[in-house]
C-alpha cells in the first residue's frame, strides 16, 4: 500500500500520526494547565515532524508534487480555516456565557492558562482537520 | 457520468506507455495520471495539453466535454 502512495500522501500520513501522538498525549494523558507543557508540545511536534519528513524524503525516490497536490492542499487549508473559525465563535460564545452567568472570573490568575489551553486546543483541532481532510480528498474524487 | 471524459488509458496502451512514463513526460505524479484515467480528477488546461502532446494526439481526441455530465 505504501508504494501506491505519492510522496505528498506519505508526508500527510506522517503528519497526522505525529499530531495524534503528540497532541493526543497532551490532551488525554497530562494535565492541560501549564505553559511549559504547551511549549513542550510545540517543540515535540516540530522535532517529530522533522524526523518523520526526513525519513520519508530519504526513502522516497520520486518527490514530484503537481497541481492536484496543490489543489488538495488548498482544500485542506479551507477545511482547517472553517474548523478554526467555527471553534473560535463557539469558544468566544462560551466565554461570554460563563463570564455573564458568573462562573468565570476574568480577574483570576488561572484565566490566562485556561485561555491558552483552550485556544491551543482549537489550533490542534483545526490542524488535524486540515491534515485529515487532505488525506480523505486524496482517496476520493476531486 | 463526469463532464470531462478521456481516452488516456486506451491511447497510452496503444503507445505501450506506462502510467509512470506518461506522468514523467507530463510532469505530474503517477497518482494524478491514475485519477485522470479514472475520471476522478479533471486536469488543468495546461496539463491536458501536455498529456495530449505526450500521447501525440490532438486535445479533443484525448479529452471530451459532455455538458450533461456532472462536475
Amino acid at each position: 500500500m505504501l508504494a501506491s502512495l505519492s510522496y505528498r500522501e506519505k508526508t500527510l500520513y506522517a503528519s497526522l500520526a505525529a499530531e495524534l501522538v503528540v497532541y493526543g498525549s497532551y490532551f488525554f494523558l497530562h494535565g492541560q494547565n501549564s505553559v511549559n507543557q504547551v511549549a513542550g508540545m510545540i517543540v515535540a511536534i516540530i522535532v517529530l515532524q522533522i524526523i518523520l519528513q526526513s525519513v520519508i524524503a530519504v526513502l522516497t525516490r520520486n518527490r514530484v508534487t503537481d497541481e492536484r497536490d496543490r489543489l488538495i492542499e488548498l482544500r485542506g487549508y479551507r477545511a482547517g480555516y472553517l474548523a478554526l473559525a467555527s471553534l473560535m465563535v463557539i469558544g468566544l460564545g462560551m466565554l461570554w456565557f460563563h463570564a455573564t452567568v458568573g462562573h468565570l472570573r476574568l480577574d483570576s490568575g488561572m484565566v490566562g492558562l485556561h485561555f491558552l489551553s483552550v485556544f491551543f486546543g482549537m489550533l490542534v483541532v483545526a490542524d488535524i482537520t486540515k491534515t485529515a481532510t487532505q488525506i480523505v480528498v486524496y482517496r476520493k474524487t476531486l | 457520468m463526469p463532464a470531462i471524459r478521456n481516452q488516456i488509458r486506451e491511447l497510452r496502451a496503444l503507445r505501450e506507455l506506462t502510467q509512470q512514463e506518461l506522468a514523467d513526460q507530463v510532469g505530474v505524479t503517477r497518482q494524478t495520471v491514475i485519477a485522470i484515467e479514472q475520471d476522478k480528477y479533471s486536469p488543468s488546461l495546461e496539463t491536458a495539453f501536455k498529456v495530449a502532446i505526450a500521447l501525440g494526439v490532438p486535445l479533443d481526441q484525448c479529452f471530451q466535454y459532455d455538458s450533461r455530465g456532472k462536475r
